[in-house]
């Protein structure tokens, strides 16, 4: 490299300075619609995190909250050490992750072959998209009761009612990814001497796939809203149990700190499905 | 007498209460004849040359394939659409591969050496392991050829596949690809609805009205221009005289139309 810029030594030192400027210049990071590397998007968002929770600190160290209601971060941190200590917090963080994925895989399980035939065949889309669509609106709260009476309030009780507020969602997701399949490509396999299992396993399921997988990662995040509720409910273990019986006697670091996991275990599992994503669809 | 190779008998289609061909459609195709169908769009021609490919059926009429009518798809007509003609999530000779996918009776050594074949008789051997997304569009519009030739089509069945290119590229294209169907012999319906590119590629042009589809005119281009297609015939007088000609012609199958 350096032998290149010697060669031209007339543009050399006038084009060094002027790389590197710039990155050192701070309107460049306001161009409208420009770009950002990865690693200045990165440290950004470490900034701002970092810089609202010592905000939060300093605010409840100088006593403008009153701490009951707004512990200090480090007060949290602290209740949460705690915790995974003397209340088993790690145990029910992995109860509420298993619970999610248990219904979730199910409510999937489920939701792709349906989806994907209700796309598929008009037939089934037009039986059964307006029972999905009425079911779809109903909020997953109001039938706490009704799942109460049919499965008592065991861990069924919580497994369904996070089926529910996953599955209906989902099915239609996936009928859309499905929708969207190009016309071209189910025609190019047809010409091919594809028949319909094949066309449907060889090319529109891997056209859809990156679609469908986006789509699962959105759902599961629903998935965990509704963990919470029914662990709220009824439940004598898991995360929301613990956010619960912390809230009885007003121990806000320990709500807050149960919050903060639930929040930790979303990100890292959104990051997670994010890199498989990026890996698996690298054609994309 | 003779059977014709590929033969449309009193063809009409109906969509509905749309009539796509009213006018009864005949024609009959030589093998290894470039024809192209030209005229405005949305005129029906696609539909008529769909119909080969067995992705629409006539609403009366038949076609006949070496005297036997078509049915349902299959890989002995092959299509090349203007875009998503490649599947992305497979590399350049993934794809060309896939085209041979559903055949039994090719070994899977045949199947990797036509592929090798195809990838190097449109000039893209040492893309192989690039994703279609990381070549360009007239590449992309080669791999879509490659695989319906690696799948042995014998009529290759071509919806405007260059519509998206660049002048350039669909230049360099359209030498190639009267090239190829010299070389490898093959029967090729080619629809479009840009004058020069019928001229220079067919051997004959079947020029449509606006819709409801009826044939204006059925120009023998080989008689006049001749069946090797160099870049430079593009500029010589009677490639030129027969453009305007055919243009006028596609000016009045236009019609009032502004």
């Amino acid at each position: 490299m350096t032998d290149i810029s010697e060669t031209a030594p007339v543009t050399a030192p006038d084009s060094r300075p002027a790389a590197t400027a710039p990155r050192l210049d701070p309107s460049s990071i306001w161009a409208f619609r420009g770009t950002l590397s990865r690693r200045a998007q990165i440290g950004i968002g470490v900034g701002t995190s970092v810089g609202l929770l010592l905000i939060w600190e300093a605010v409840a160290r100088i006593g403008l909250v009153n701490t009951t209601f707004l512990p200090s971060p480090s007060t949290v941190l602290s209740s949460m050490l705690m915790m995974v200590q003397k209340q088993n917090l790690l145990q029910h963080a992995g109860i509420s992750t298993l619970r999610v994925w248990v219904a979730f895989s199910l409510a999937a399980v489920m939701a792709i072959p349906i989806g994907i035939l209700m796309s598929s065949y008009r037939v089934v889309g037009a039986a059964l998209e307006p029972i999905i669509d009425f079911i779809r609106y109903l909020p997953v709260p109001a039938l706490v009761p009704l799942s109460i009476i049919w499965f008592g309030v065991g861990e069924s009780t919580k497994l369904y009612l996070l089926w529910l507020g996953t599955f209906f969602q989902l099915v239609l997701l996936v009928a859309d990814d499905m929708r969207r399949v190009p016309h071209e490509y189910i025609e190019i396999a047809h010409t091919l001497g594809a028949n319909t299992r094949q066309t449907l396993r060889d090319v529109a399921f891997r056209a859809m796939l990156p679609g469908l997988v986006d789509n699962l990662r959105i759902t599961l995040g629903w998935c965990w809203t509704y963990l919470i509720i029914a662990e709220i409910v009824a439940a004598d273990s898991g995360i929301g149990f613990v956010i619960w019986t912390a809230r009885r006697y007003m121990k806000t670091p320990e709500v807050m700190a149960g919050v903060v996991v639930i929040g930790v275990i979303g990100l890292v599992t959104d990051q997670l499905l994010r890199a498989i994503h990026r890996r698996a669809f690298r054609y994309l | 007498m003779i059977e014709p190779y590929l033969a449309f008998h009193g063809v009409t289609k109906r969509f509905g209460d749309l009539d796509v061909v009213a006018q009864p459609f005949s024609i009959t195709v030589e093998r290894n004849e470039f024809v192209v169908f030209l005229g405005p769009s949305g005129c029906g021609k696609t539909t008529l040359m769909r119909m080969i490919g067995g992705l629409e059926t006539p609403s009366s009429g038949a076609i006949c394939l070496e005297g036997l009518p078509v049915g349902g798809p299959d890989h002995r007509r092959g299509m090349v659409f203007q875009s998503y003609s490649s599947f992305p999530w497979l590399t350049v000779a993934e794809n060309v591969l896939f085209g041979m996918r559903y055949r039994k009776d090719l070994t899977e050594q045949q199947k990797l050496a036509r592929r090798d074949n195809y990838l190097e008789l449109v000039g893209l051997y040492e893309f192989s392991d690039a994703y279609p997304n990381k070549v360009s569009g007239g590449m992309r519009q080669r791999v879509a050829i490659a695989r319906t030739l690696a799948a042995g089509s014998d009529v290759m069945l071509m919806d405007e596949p260059f519509g998206a290119l660049d002048a350039q590229r669909r230049e360099r294209l359209q030498v190639e690809l009267r090239a190829i169907q010299r070389r490898d012999a093959k029967t090729i319906v080619f629809v479009t609805h840009d004058v020069e590119e019928a001229v220079f590629l067919a051997d004959r042009v079947i020029v449509f009205s606006k819709r409801p589809a009826r044939v204006m005119a059925d120009i023998d281009i080989t008689d006049r221009l001749g069946a090797e297609r160099p870049l430079e015939l593009r500029d010589s007088p009677e490639f030129f005289q027969l453009r305007n000609g055919v243009l006028r012609l596609l000016r009045e199958a236009a019609g009032d139309e502004e």
